[in-house]
């Protein structure tokens, strides 16, 4: 059987290259028509370090890692001890044997191995140890099906910025590993023989590009940030890009700077935003009480990866939700959304300035590692549908002094906002308690009163808060609850269920903050067994449902810490431990995909 | 044509906090002359202020006034000169806030240079908590923190300023507002990050640094002979020596400011239109199709 799906990981050492070949291979991937999702799991260090790239191409998206690797492209011996167990059988390893032999630990019965001896021939035969990576597309190409002419012109693409000779070089490369291959093996593994398909007019884009692009057309033109990873792409971005739209871009000296730099901007007017981690959001935590408390609106960016503390800091995990809705002293209304692919990164970071403005509120954008630095093909971004909203904006020519109160009490708890510069709305703006026109006050009837103005902000911005997505079937006795990143494995996992004859409903929550009590507890309405499914150890998720629902005795955590993405199996088998099913065979994977793609909004 | 304001014109009607005699007023009142005095409007004013006694200065002055948390004064006004480029930005805060909890900021600022005025109110104590040591306190200066006698020394924030790239470095006391007001006044048209340190007494805590102590303690840069502020060399030399306190004008020196470095001859980013979608903004996914 020809399957059209593949999972390819390209392993090696830190800076050995193999993150720029693994963009080769999933631009190959795109541009043969396929749905990609990639995923990099690489060491917190420079050089060294075992370091892998996951390219899962298929005929409709993933959003996720499979249960298995197909093809695993190994520069050393330690990248296929590592990943050996992770093959599918029937899959194949290429492997550069020439420092190293394969050993019999790693040996599968049902894996064949294809020894190429990648830099000698990239020494000996083609004089530059550089191409290596080169020859290993080629004897990937070869054995795979890729289309020669597509991998042709993408390795021209992505060195002629280095001249003609560094191109030949490479096509030369590619040649070579396929006619290793060719001259080599006298089979090649069966069941992959990728066909393309026409590219429609599609993007390749990672997570963090789409979030800068997203706050860019939003009308973001202030940054500051301090580089953390998994965030710093995004600071890279817009220092790249936002100065041609009249913007600036601030490598700050810590994230207490960068984070009252953001509000500093905001109250002159400006959409601002910030990008961290983890480490960096609990330096932050005092400027978002401040942002809150001033009514600033402020967009953070938290790209979740594995705590506590320094934690693994290239590893993914959702553990940081908690922080973000509970940290800090006092109470203030804030937002948590969080996008569940490349593609509502961009639509929720418009979606986030226009709530920070509406509603003058900090609004956090949740996303992942293995999201926010996997790159997914995803529809061209509409920029026809981005709107900007900057809310209750004083904008129209001077205010009368004396009348203007920057704190006025509304009905929406929303006040308008003057910015520096408009004649006559001069006022204080203080992190401490205020009355309606911004001064001092520890009056105790003012304090209920203006408590209540910025919290019932909550509830005012209920409507235009996004929506969770419900995926499968809604009626259906097995229901799902997860976000982020979960939503690819999630959803694989229930259209391999409903295979298998268990259907299966699904929420993919987008808002986590205020937490949508009425749409889980809609959707929860008839359930038989429920799986709430996160990246982390304590089930914070689990926890806000619990909340809402009160105590659930068929409400089960599926939870995983490693600091890796779930494979779709994990979730099935979780789900089949509780949940009798009459078919007995859960396929190993779909061809046609059962829950819809989420629309954009 | 706007007409000419009187320090009343920057007032606000907001009583004061500050205790009676409290060297801040004296800040407060050459700060309102300053502005009147250089034909500044309220609403083209942004006055930032950290946490403390002085920290409450922003209440008080009739402006676009932001009352932050403490220590980053330094950097929400650096942002808010980069949004509005076009605003006169002030900055207010204490010993504590600037030297201490926000002592890392302050060295960025200087690097940076922000087209800026710094005022740092110092009074050697932590009034607004009661009178505990702060990073400007004597040694053995006694407090509820250090029974026993201060054991840190002193921090010369000026000299730190002066060693970290700071292009406008002035001190003043509260005593002498004429003197104050000049200072002021040419630290705000400085083109770069100015610092005015202000001798602030705390009448109510720091019985050691009084009025009287100061009259006793302080002396000119004027009346040093030929006294250069563009001799760096002279300058920190004048800064870092033990005894009397120096005051006036310490150093100047021009060099590009940090929103020349990162808007270049950009219009006031808040004054950019953004509803309408750059058609531009298309083309940047050419990149990844």
């Amino acid at each position: 059987m020809i399957v059209n799906d593949i999972e390819v990981l390209f392993g090696g050492q830190a800076g050995d290259g193999s993150l720029t070949t693994g963009d080769l291979i999933a631009t190959v991937f795109k541009r043969m028509g396929l749905d990609v999702y990639t995923f990099k799991d690489f060491p917190s260090r420079i050089r060294g370090g075992h370091t892998n790239y996951i390219i899962r191409a298929g005929e409709h998206p993933h959003y996720g890692v499979a249960d298995y690797v197909d093809a695993m492209v190994a520069f050393d011996l330690e990248c296929v001890e590592k990943h050996v167990d992770e093959m599918r059988p029937g899959g194949f390893i290429i492997f550069d044997n020439t420092s190293e032999q394969l050993t019999e630990a790693v040996r599968r019965a049902d894996v064949t191995y294809y020894e190429v001896p990648l830099a000698k021939i990239a020494k000996e035969d083609l004089g530059l140890e550089l191409v290596r990576n080169t020859i290993s597309l080629g004897v990937l190409s070869q054995l795979t099906g890729m289309d020669p002419a597509i991998v042709r012109s993408l390795v021209t693409r992505q060195y002629e910025r280095k001249g003609e000779k560094v191109v030949a070089q490479n096509i030369g490369a590619v040649e070579a590993g396929e006619n290793y291959v060719k001259e080599h093996f006298a089979s090649t593994p069966s069941g992959y023989g990728l066909r393309a398909r026409p590219d429609v007019d599609r993007l390749i884009m990672m997570g963090n590009d789409a979030i800068g692009y997203g706050a860019l057309a939003a009308g973001c033109r202030f940054m500051a940030g301090y580089p953390i990873t998994p965030a710093t792409d995004i600071l890279e971005w817009m220092a790249k890009h936002a100065p041609k739209y009249g913007g600036v871009v601030v490598q700050a000296e810590d994230e207490l700077a960068a984070i009252n730099m953001v509000i500093g901007a905001a109250f002159a007017g400006v959409r601002a935003m910030t990008a961290t981690s983890g480490p960096g959001q609990a330096l932050m935590t005092e400027g978002i009480g401040l942002a809150a408390v001033t009514e600033t609106p402020i967009v953070v960016v938290e790209c979740a990866r594995a705590g506590p503390s320094t934690g693994m800091p290239t590893k993914t995990e959702q553990s940081n939700l908690n922080h973000l809705i509970f940290s800090g002293h006092g109470e203030v209304p804030r937002v948590v959304l969080a996008p569940g692919s490349v593609e509502e990164s961009f639509y929720l970071t418009v979606g986030a300035f226009n709530l920070a403005e509406k509603y003058q509120v900090p609004v956090f954008i949740l996303s992942e590692q293995a999201m926010c630095q996997s790159k997914e093909t995803t529809p061209r971004l509409d920029l026809s549908a981005v709107r900007v909203d900057r809310g209750k904006l004083h904008r129209n020519g001077p205010l009368t002094f004396g009348e203007y109160k920057r704190y006025e009490f509304t009905q929406d708890g929303v006040s308008p906002r003057a910015i520096p510069g408009t004649e006559g709305g001069m006022h204080l703006v203080p992190g401490s308690e205020h009355n309606d026109a911004g001064v001092i006050t520890e009056d105790a009837r003012n304090r209920v009163r203006i408590m209540d103005k910025r919290m019932h902000k909550l509830v005012s911005m209920r409507p235009d808060l996004p929506k969770a997505i419900v995926h499968g079937d809604r009626s259906a006795g097995v229901a799902f609850i997860g976000y982020g990143s979960n939503r690819g494995p999630i959803g694989e996992a229930q259209d391999r269920l409903a295979a298998a004859g268990v259907p299966s409903r699904f929420l993919q929550l987008r808002t986590l903050w205020p937490f949508p009590e009425e749409e889980v507890r809609d959707f929860l309405a008839g359930a038989q067994h429920i799986f709430v499914v996160e990246n982390n150890m304590t089930g914070q998720v689990e926890r806000l449902v619990r909340y809402v629902t009160g105590p659930m005795p068929n409400m089960h955590r599926v939870l995983k810490y490693s600091g890796r993405p779930f494979r779709p199996i994990e979730i099935i088998e979780a789900v089949l431990e509780v949940v009798p099913h009459s078919n007995g065979v859960v396929p190993d994977r779909t061809s046609q995909p059962v829950h819809s793609a989420a629309p954009a909004s | 044509m706007a007409t000419q304001l009187t320090p009343k014109d920057f007032a606000t009607a907001t009583p004061s906090w500050w205790c009676p005699g409290c060297g801040d007023f004296g800040v407060l009142a050459a700060l309102k002359q300053s502005c009147a005095e250089l034909s500044l409007q309220p609403k083209d004013v942004a006055f930032i202020s950290g946490i403390g006694c002085s920290g409450k200065i922003s209440g008080y002055l009739h402006s676009y006034a932001f009352h932050g948390v403490h220590g980053r004064a330094l950097p929400t006004a650096t942002a808010v000169k980069l949004g509005n480029k076009d605003l006169t930005v002030i900055v207010a805060g204490g010993d504590g806030d600037g030297y201490a909890i926000g002592a890392g900021h302050f060295l960025h600022a200087v690097r940076r240079n922000p087209d800026m005025t710094y005022i740092v109110m110092d009074n050697q104590t932590y009034g607004l908590t009661k009178g505990q040591s702060s990073p400007t306190s004597m040694l053995g200066y006694l407090s509820g923190t250090s029974p026993a006698g201060n054991p840190d020394a002193p921090l010369n924030g000026l000299a730190v300023a002066l060693a970290a790239g700071g292009t406008f470095l002035a001190r003043a006391f509260s005593s002498e507002p004429k003197a104050m007001v000049e200072m002021i006044k040419e630290a705000v048209r400085h083109p770069g990050f100015a610092i005015v340190e202000v001798m602030s007494p705390c009448v109510t805590f720091n019985k050691v640094n009084t009025y009287k102590w100061f009259k006793e303690n302080v002396y000119h840069l004027s009346d040093i002979e030929g006294y250069d502020p563009s001799n760096r060399a002279k300058a920190f030399d004048v800064l870092t020596q033990h005894g009397k306190i120096p005051l006036g004008v310490f150093y100047r020196e021009i060099r590009p400011t940090f929103e020349a470095l990162t808007l270049k001859d950009s219009p006031a980013i808040a004054g950019l239109d953004i509803d309408r979608i750059d058609p531009k903004l298309a083309e940047l996914q050419e990149a990844y199709a």
